[in-house]
């Protein structure tokens, strides 16, 4: 499991890759942690891209809604994008479609969340 | 790698055993020809089922899981899951409540619902001190997948 982050205008955009499992889980949350920080109003968003995750498991469910939570508290908006169809499915499963926001791509998701952002990112 | 050499049935003590489970039964569903979204399927059976007999049924002491895995055609496959810890039985477990508000939101119990979708077939038995769980995985995968994952 690996991070990468950019930081388009007010959004941070977190490009995660890998798996997701019990193992990972737990660096995937440290991972997350210090960018749910500050995540408040227009202040800071922040944009999971997880197009390049092959596998989830509930340890990995449960740390996304652990950030999801987190964000929730300080009026924060932590929203994901370009789910694999798979990791749609397991989402599907345990509701999480219904309490996470997600997009079909990313631009899609920055589009929603933030004009300044996605405008930066169609220009490469 | 040595759990491959002991052929079909592997013992792993609690420390590592979600890992080792994982792998040993991706190796049998890859050797058995299962295609590789339902190979991942099975990789995360095996991670609830072991997760929860870790927590659960061992209650975070150390313990030892059993794995052993038979192919029953080729079209299906066999897991029995068997550990010797207090009575443990995931298919008794109650669904949980996955409320669609995020604030009442449970953070567990997401592992449980994603073990029934993903399986074929599966009982249990408490059986001279040990929880004895059978699962049966077939071949086709239980979810929408994209074939041209990697």
């Amino acid at each position: 499991m690996e991070c990468k982050v950019r930081t388009l205008a007010n959004v941070v955009l977190i490009e995660v890759e890998g798996r997701i499992d019990h193992g990972t889980a737990p660096a995937f949350g440290s991972a997350l942690l210090p960018h749910i920080e500050g995540c408040t109003g227009e202040t800071k968003k922040l944009l999971l891209d997880l197009a390049a995750v092959n596998y989830m498991s509930s340890a990995g469910l449960r740390v996304l809604m652990i950030a999801a939570k987190g964000c929730r508290k300080q009026s924060g908006k932590m929203v994901l994008a370009a789910l694999q169809p798979t990791i749609k499915e397991i989402f599907k499963i345990g509701r999480f479609d219904m309490v996470l926001e997600t997009f079909a791509t990313v631009r899609e998701g920055l589009a929603a969340i933030s004009p300044t952002a996605v405008a930066l990112y169609d220009k490469g | 790698m040595a759990e491959r050499m002991m052929s079909d049935r592997i013992t792993a003590p609690t420390i590592d055993a979600v890992e080792r489970c994982v792998r040993f039964a991706a190796a049998q569903a890859r050797e058995a020809g299962f295609s590789l979204a339902r190979v991942r399927e099975i990789e995360l059976v095996v991670e609830e089922v072991v997760a929860n007999i870790c927590r659960y049924s061992y209650g975070d002491r150390s313990g030892s899981v059993e794995l052993s895995c038979e192919r029953l055609d080729d079209a299906s496959l066999t897991l029995e899951f068997i550990d010797y810890g207090r009575p443990f039985d995931i298919l008794a477990l109650p669904a949980p409540d996955l409320a669609v508000d995020l604030d009442q939101r449970d953070l567990g119990g997401v592992g449980v619902p994603m073990f029934r979708a993903l399986v074929d077939h599966a009982t249990y038995r408490r059986e001279d001190l040990r929880n004895i769980l059978r699962v049966i995985v077939h071949a086709a995968p239980r979810l929408r997948s994209d074939p041209t994952a990697r």
